[in-house]
């Protein structure tokens, strides 16, 4: 009865997302058009780029509301719009491509480019070819990311240095891009996998809670200062070191006011975890609704510090306690203090995720036993492709430096997520794992891509500096 | 005393094989080598930096367990062995029984092996022949090759395809041991070290990365080393003309660029850098002779190069100054870098008579004469103007040097059939499906009837091989509509056509 009743209802819901959705895309593009008029280019990079952006947000927004409202007509509008958005990152793949000479794998900025198009790609073949029709609502999300990421990290076209001249770097390249994108969707069917496996949402929750506590625990507990500062390792950006008083002493300048923000953010991400406690203790599942609100609650302020975070420790210059004077610090300062803020949200969306899951869904995805096949089919598409991708890598690294492994961090990184991606194969075909525990370990596996592809680049030196 | 070694040697065996251990073997591998990317490596760390990194006694810690240099320590090599004698264990271990999956397939299928295999299916025949001919033709415009199996009584069909899959994961283990011993021996055997030859220069000494020289059983020489840029300056590409030496000749050439290495004699000699060797290659001149009579001439000259500029006169490149400065009429070296140089050149002349006015050398009995001509024109040193012609510097040609990276990997050739193996092995473990089919006509002993029992097997992938099975069975019930129930023998001469 209640589910007629729902369903009853959902055409009207489901025209009114579309409605807004497709108003904001137009009005959206106008805004577009007019700042083309403006400029008087129609088809440059930072155009495609932003209705790329446009169409994209637009299919995540559809893709998240049939998440949560499961209506059908959703989904085609959303591939509709990922068709478009897919068309408009081509344009700006091959304008890129025209421009520079060379295929777009040169930096970071082209190498996400690249990514991007891959996802956007996968997201329609899994959707179609498999009948997965709520990946996007994982996988769009990570493609905004990636083309904000873009916007923040644009590069004017290099030409390439000697040692990027090669046929075996695209090889290198495009096979890093197919790995990683399937990586990335074998994250998004264990996601699925974890919304349709009948798991109980609170342990996740206690677990969630628990791991990004411990994070705001330990950034407060070892970096908060007096007057509620936030003390973080001072930067030399021309040396592009950390700056050291005596040997193995380092710098600290102190952020003021970020440290109460970090204790009010470490207040707030606590609360999920004490409802949870009474819920247990009372066993009253009413704490768990109050738990949950509180979830959302700590991810906006969780969104907040990050932002905040951001903002501020770029680059500024800042009073320390130890010396006289403002001294400048970095992000890159503060690569573990970053991660774990960043992996903070990342958990406790991943929770948000969980929540989605209602009845109807359930015949909206394939079965959990597909997802779990399919993400392991997916892993065994991405498995071959890392190993051909670091084969690849060592053997331009020996054409070009004399030397196929050198240890390089990586070089190291990718040898990591082989590995974990062959503990994923062995445990799964020697030991059986199966459904849940497969899928934390395809999360997991993800997780150590994103560190060796974005955190490598930034937190770690080597040869891969341009990259 | 003898029976507990026997029982510890085999719980031993089963620790190292397990895939426990395996596992736990590589999360180690995993930790440690993420530490070696936080924790400053010494091999590529600058000793400052080092210093100033980490406290004296923190340093002292990571050094002793050898945290700051994780890829060369002998924990990790030893960890690194472990666990290929793991993988070893592993494979052998479990072998025995693939291989006796793989050498004697599975034929005839017993009562109790129809009964438990999914998917099976029984179709209604009318005697023994025909259903056998409809599986065997069936499974041959399927693409197999059908083979009639005969125990004693029974007559029964038995199809495969790429039974070396069961062998594929040995394949991947067989291949990473193989990269492995690339390795290692590169490790033992191989060696990496640098070698510098300026434009026109031979040297068999390279310097390898401990601070020994490696004298090469050939010599190289390069001919000619350059560099090109974008238009923005940044630079494009690298190269140098090199040829290998040996016993005095030349035995082969090549113009190497950063991609594109030397190989001979397994040796590879890899372009790494290229720039000013502070040397001159060439001054350029133009020569006018000081009397006004004669042309222009335009000259090169190397250090110490001597050019005749007529019949009675030469100029001789004498010295070179990269950095100069100039103190109480003496020219100085005042540093090697080449910022600020300056050139010494001596004008000789064999004729007396052509002495100039005001020249103050005052023996004249020999024919010589030597003119001071400095550049930049240096009025406390020498007066250029004095000179027999008027000399102008045109060009100031340096030298340039090649910076070779030199590196001798014997092990490389396992590692590539390695990753080649490896790239095989993984396509036929997660592509290539065992598929095996069976059809076996059985007589109800009930009602005396015969119906055709056709079951199938694969080792992955069984969603979509359950799709296959059912198309054969589709494919065996048509081809059982059209044979006619007919005399065995006839059937038999079908089947050789098919």
């Amino acid at each position: 009865m209640a589910r007629a009743k729902a369903e009853q209802q959902q055409p009207a819901t489901g025209m009114t997302l579309i409605v807004l959705v497709g108003l904001a895309v137009a009005f959206l593009l106008f805004m577009a058009f007019l700042n083309v008029v403006k400029s008087g280019n129609l088809l440059n990079e930072t155009n495609l780029l932003f209705a790329t952006l446009i169409f994209y947000a637009g299919a995540a927004a559809l893709y998240l509301g049939f998440g949560v409202t499961g209506t059908e007509s959703y989904v085609k509008v959303a591939s509709l719009s990922t068709w478009l958005g897919l068309i408009a990152s081509t344009a700006a793949v091959a304008h890129r491509w025209y421009e520079a000479g060379h295929p777009p794998f040169a930096s970071v900025y082209e190498m996400l480019l690249s990514f991007v198009w891959t996802l956007a790609l996968l997201t329609l073949i899994a959707e179609k070819r498999y009948g997965v029709k709520v990946i996007g609502t994982v996988t769009m999300p990570v493609a905004i990311v990636g083309v904000v990421l873009m916007q923040l990290l644009r590069t004017d076209v290099h030409p390439l240095v000697p040692a990027l001249q090669s046929t075996w770097l695209h090889v290198h390249v495009t096979l890093a891009m197919l790995a990683y994108a399937a990586c990335a969707l074998s994250f998004a069917l264990a996601m699925m996998f974890l919304i349709q496996d009948n798991m109980k949402t609170e342990t996740f929750l206690a677990a969630s809670s628990a791991s990004t506590l411990a994070i705001y625990a330990s950034v407060v507990l070892t970096r908060f200062e007096k007057w509620g500062g936030l003390s973080l390792v001072a930067w030399n950006p021309e040396q592009k070191s950390e700056v050291f008083l005596s040997k193995g002493v380092r710098l600290f300048v102190t952020i003021p006011d970020l440290g109460w923000l970090m204790v009010l953010a470490l207040l707030v991400v606590a609360s999920p975890l004490v409802f949870y406690g009474l819920a247990r203790w009372r066993n009253n599942d009413s704490f768990l609704t109050a738990a949950n609100r509180a979830v959302f609650l700590s991810i906006l302020l969780q969104v907040m510090t990050l932002v905040m975070f951001l903002v501020r420790a770029n680059d500024g210059r800042y009073p320390s306690l130890d010396a006289d004077g403002l001294f400048p610090t970095s992000l890159a300062a503060s690569p573990f203090i970053l991660s774990g803020l960043v992996g903070g949200v990342f958990i406790s969306l991943l929770y948000l995720l969980l929540l989605w899951r209602r009845p109807d869904l359930g015949r909206l995805l394939p079965s959990a036993d597909n997802l779990d096949r399919i993400t392991y089919k997916t892993i065994g598409l991405a498995f071959p492709l890392l190993t051909l991708m670091i084969a690849a890598g060592a053997y331009w690294a020996n054409q070009t430096w004399g030397s196929y492994w050198s240890w390089d961090p990586k070089e190291t990184w990718a040898a990591i997520t082989w590995l974990v991606y062959a503990l994923y194969l062995h445990m799964r075909i020697t030991r059986g794992w199966r459904g849940r525990r497969a899928a934390y370990f395809a999360i997991a596996g993800f997780a150590v891509v994103m560190f060796t592809f974005f955190g490598v680049t930034y937190l770690l030196p080597g040869l891969h500096a341009y990259a | 005393m003898a029976v507990d070694l026997r029982a510890l040697a085999h719980k031993t065996w089963r620790t190292v094989a397990s895939i426990q251990t395996g596992v736990v073997l590589l999360i180690l591998v995993v930790i440690l080598s993420a530490a070696g990317t936080i924790v400053l490596q010494r091999p590529v760390t600058e000793p400052d930096e080092m210093q100033s990194a980490y406290s004296p006694q923190a340093l002292r810690i990571l050094d002793t367990v050898g945290l700051t240099d994780v890829f060369h320590s002998w924990w990790f090599l030893g960890l690194v062995l472990l666990v290929s004698v793991c993988i070893v264990a592993a494979s052998v271990d479990r072998f025995p029984n693939s291989w006796r999956y793989f050498s004697r397939p599975y034929k005839y299928p017993d009562e109790s092996f129809r009964r438990a295999l999914r998917p099976q299916k029984s179709l209604a025949i009318a005697d023994e022949e025909s259903g056998l001919v409809a599986a065997q033709r069936a499974l041959h415009s399927l693409g197999y090759k059908p083979e009639r199996v005969v125990r004693e009584d029974h007559f029964s069909i038995f199809a495969e395809r790429s039974r070396i899959s069961e062998l594929a994961v040995y394949i991947v283990h067989a291949s990473l041991l193989l990269i492995f011993l690339g390795t290692v021996v590169d490790g033992i055997w191989g060696w990496r070290g640098t070698l510098n030859l300026n434009e026109g220069q031979t040297s068999n000494l390279v310097e390898l990365r401990d601070g020994t020289t490696r004298t090469l059983p050939f010599a190289i020489r390069c001919d000619a080393a350059g560099q090109e840029n974008y238009k923005d300056g940044t630079p494009k590409k690298w190269w140098s003309k090199l040829a290998v030496v040996k016993d005095g000749r030349d035995v082969e050439k090549k113009e190497i660029v950063v991609n594109d290495p030397l190989l001979y004699r397994g040796v590879r000699f890899y372009q790494s850098s290229y720039g000013p060797n502070g040397k001159v290659e060439k001054l350029m001149l133009v020569a006018v002779p000081s009397n006004g009579s004669g042309e222009k001439r335009e000259i090169g000259l190397a250090v110490n190069d001597t050019v005749p500029l007529d019949a009675n006169t030469t100029v001789h490149f004498a010295e070179f100054f990269p950095d100069y400065a100039v103190r109480e009429g003496q020219v100085y070296r005042k540093s090697n870098q080449l910022q600020n140089p300056a050139v010494h050149l001596v004008v000789t002349s064999k004729i007396a008579g052509q002495k100039i006015a005001g020249q103050k050398i005052a023996s004249q009995k020999t024919a010589g004469k030597d003119f001071d001509v400095w550049f930049p024109p240096m009025d406390e040193v020498a007066d250029n103007s004095k000179a027999p012609y008027q000399l102008e510097a045109t060009d100031l040609k340096m030298g340039h040097f090649t910076g070779l990276q030199v590196s001798h990997e014997p092990g490389q050739w396992g590692v590539w059939s390695g990753v080649v193996l490896m790239g095989v092995g993984l396509t036929f473990v997660f592509y290539v499906v065992h598929m095996r089919f069976w059809a076996v006509p059985v007589r109800n002993p009930g009602t005396g009837k015969y119906s055709l029992w056709i079951g199938g097997s694969a080792n992955r992938n069984r969603d979509a091989f359950e799709q296959r099975f059912n198309d054969l069975a589709a494919l065996v019930e048509e081809e059982l509509k059209t044979i006619p129930i007919t005399s065995p023998s006839e059937q038999v001469t079908s089947v050789v056509e098919n």
